[in-house]
């Protein structure tokens, strides 16, 4: 089956539909073991110094990958997506450019979506077909972020894992169904985690590679991992297009901050991290979260893909010293 | 008795308290002090202290050793008590103080951190990241482009020629061609601790509270803290000790 890949979350129903094995761009760079190399690889390309690690690492795992198909999300997400489609389109490589729309209409999401189904001949039987088997795999997905969040029984690491391979279930949907069953079924005899601080993760996927399992070493965990686990599609709406509306990783800061404001309380939450990459926008944004949540927030940064530096760890432990120091 | 430490990445700094009140200070380079003294076994920093001539064989046996600073959680101490270097700025400023809520602006050889205080307590801080242009090493860099000393540096004020580059690196050229139009070292002098203050004010700018602390090798500067005066339009408190702050604070930190 061909395979097509995509620069952020979009409807992979119609991927699915269309018999395409569908491929998160971000999955395949940052698990790759070069992932380092290849951002190098995009710099000597041109890349400049100063523009997302994410972009680059996307366009050099493209190329190496053989990945001749892509869906560029040119709105709601960065505009780098833009010109990472032009100049994939350069090494022959087809770019389609999907676009949430910024006011979030109900009308162009639908136009969006079908101008998509058109593009890959995939019909609206199949696309739904498709979301029904989709939306089992995702109810799963929710409860390992239950057991996380309410019986203490699952890592940050791991909450962080099953949902954010929800964005393409691991270019298998049946494979990853298996691997969560079975991780479903180990879990529930494991002893509850007794973390002292719980913690709120927000903001984009991090490059860091042991972010996790540092604050856990330090008695804290994350109990929520803001946008991996709106990548499950968490309000099981049947609707499609209301499904696409929901999810509020492509839209404004402030839809983003109703569903994390809600979240934090019902999830218990101590203290935020709030994740930023380097040379993006939503570093900006970084100035509303502060604005607008009440609990102690630490802002990271990460640029490359790379394990925590001395700096990062002194201002993790600092801050987690603070919060502990506060309740 | 008890002995702070404070692992800067330019100076260590060393502070011995008893009874509630300092003994004596001192500090060491920090490469100098890592090869001389230094040693790691087993994944273990440990130091040989008494081999620095700095303290007394039975200040050594006596007293609590506690240490902070860079590198700290990259490596175990052999028998010592470690504390993030955020709580020790913030002891070490309430001890000499004696403040109880305000904004502690701690700027040393590589990092600048800034942190709010209520209460005697730490509530929020930031430090800056990734970059490292504003602090001390980037005012070594500027004098010695100057061809000043670090004290001539810190001490102008008037008139600053602006230099606009964020890059410490690059505001080495920006500097040499300010130099070729021929502004008088004083105003150059005055240009470079300007753009310390431009850094850091959005920093400060996110916790205003009735008092500004300034602590680090920084805070010997006289222009620095005459020109953050003038852009936040409050006084800056500068304690008796700014450099031994974190060590001060490792050996008072309860």
């Amino acid at each position: 089956m061909k395979k097509t890949g995509f620069t952020t979350s979009i409807p992979i129903e119609v991927l699915l539909a269309a018999g395409r094995v569908p491929v998160d761009l971000n999955n395949l760079f940052i698990t790759s073991e070069r992932s380092q190399w290849l951002i190098d690889k995009a710099e000597l390309e041109g890349f400049p110094r100063n523009i997302c690690g994410w972009i680059k690492g996307i366009y050099a795992a493209v190329l190496e990958s053989g990945i001749r198909e892509i869906v560029a999300v040119t709105e709601g997400d960065c505009s780098n997506a833009r010109a990472l489609m032009e100049v994939l389109s350069l090494k022959g490589i087809s770019a389609i450019p999907f676009a949430y729309p910024g006011d979030r209409n109900r009308e162009s999401l639908r136009i969006e979506i079908e101008k998509l189904m058109e593009q890959f001949g995939a019909s609206l039987e199949a696309v739904m077909e498709a979301k029904t088997r989709l939306d089992g795999i995702r109810r799963k997905v929710h409860e390992i972020d239950r057991l996380t969040w309410q019986e203490n029984l699952v890592s940050g690491q791991e909450n962080h894992y099953f949902q954010v391979a929800t964005s393409d279930m691991n270019s298998d949907p049946d494979r990853f169904e298996e691997e969560i069953e079975g991780f479903l079924q180990a879990v529930v005899s494991r002893k509850p985690f007794r973390e002292k601080i719980r913690l709120a993760y927000i903001g984009v996927p991090p490059i860091i590679s042991d972010l996790y399992p540092f604050l856990e070493s330090r008695g804290a965990r994350v109990v929520f991992n803001e946008t991996q686990r709106q990548f499950s599609m968490p309000y099981g709406i049947t609707d499609l297009v209301e499904q696409y509306r929901a999810y509020t990783y492509p839209y404004d800061i402030f839809t983003r901050l109703e569903d994390i404001t809600a979240e934090i309380e019902k999830r218990r939450v101590d203290a935020v991290i709030h994740y930023v990459q380097s040379f993006c926008f939503r570093q900006i944004e970084d100035m509303v979260v502060r604005r607008q949540l009440s609990l102690p927030v630490l802002t990271l940064e990460g640029d490359k893909p790379a394990s925590l530096d001395a700096r990062t760890r002194i201002r993790i432990e600092s801050f987690l010293e603070m919060v502990r120091e506060k309740s | 008795m008890r002995i702070g430490i404070d692992l800067g990445s330019r100076k260590v700094k060393f502070s011995v308290v008893d009874n509630g009140a300092v003994v004596r200070l001192a500090d060491y380079d920090t490469l100098g002090f890592y090869k001389r003294f230094g040693r790691i076994v087993d994944e273990e920093l440990s130091f040989d202290l008494a081999a620095t001539g700095m303290f007394a064989a039975e200040e050594l046996a006596s007293a609590a050793l506690v240490v902070t600073g860079y590198g700290r959680n990259t490596l175990d101490f052999k028998g010592v008590k470690v504390v993030s270097e955020i709580r020790a700025h913030v002891a070490g400023a309430v001890f000499q103080t004696g403040l109880k809520d305000f904004t502690l602006l701690d700027m040393g050889g590589q990092d600048t951190k800034v942190a709010l205080v209520r209460g005697r307590r730490l509530d929020d801080f930031v430090m800056n990241d990734k970059c490292a242009a504003s602090s001390g090493r980037y005012l070594e860099n500027m004098a010695s482009i100057l061809e000043v000393s670090l004290e001539e540096l810190t001490s102008h004020w008037e008139d600053p020629v602006p230099l606009d580059t964020t890059c410490g690196i690059f505001g080495e050229s920006e500097l040499i061609g300010q130099i070729l139009r021929g502004h008088p070292v004083a105003r150059l002098c005055a240009g470079v601790n300007q753009t310390l203050v431009k850094r850091v004010l959005p920093m400060l700018r996110r916790f205003p509270s009735p008092h500004l602390v300034l602590t680090g090798g920084v805070a010997r500067g006289g222009a620095f803290v005459r020109m953050l005066e003038a852009e936040t339009g409050s006084p800056v408190i500068v304690p008796e000790h700014p450099q031994h702050n974190g060590a001060i604070g490792c050996a008072v930190i309860e």
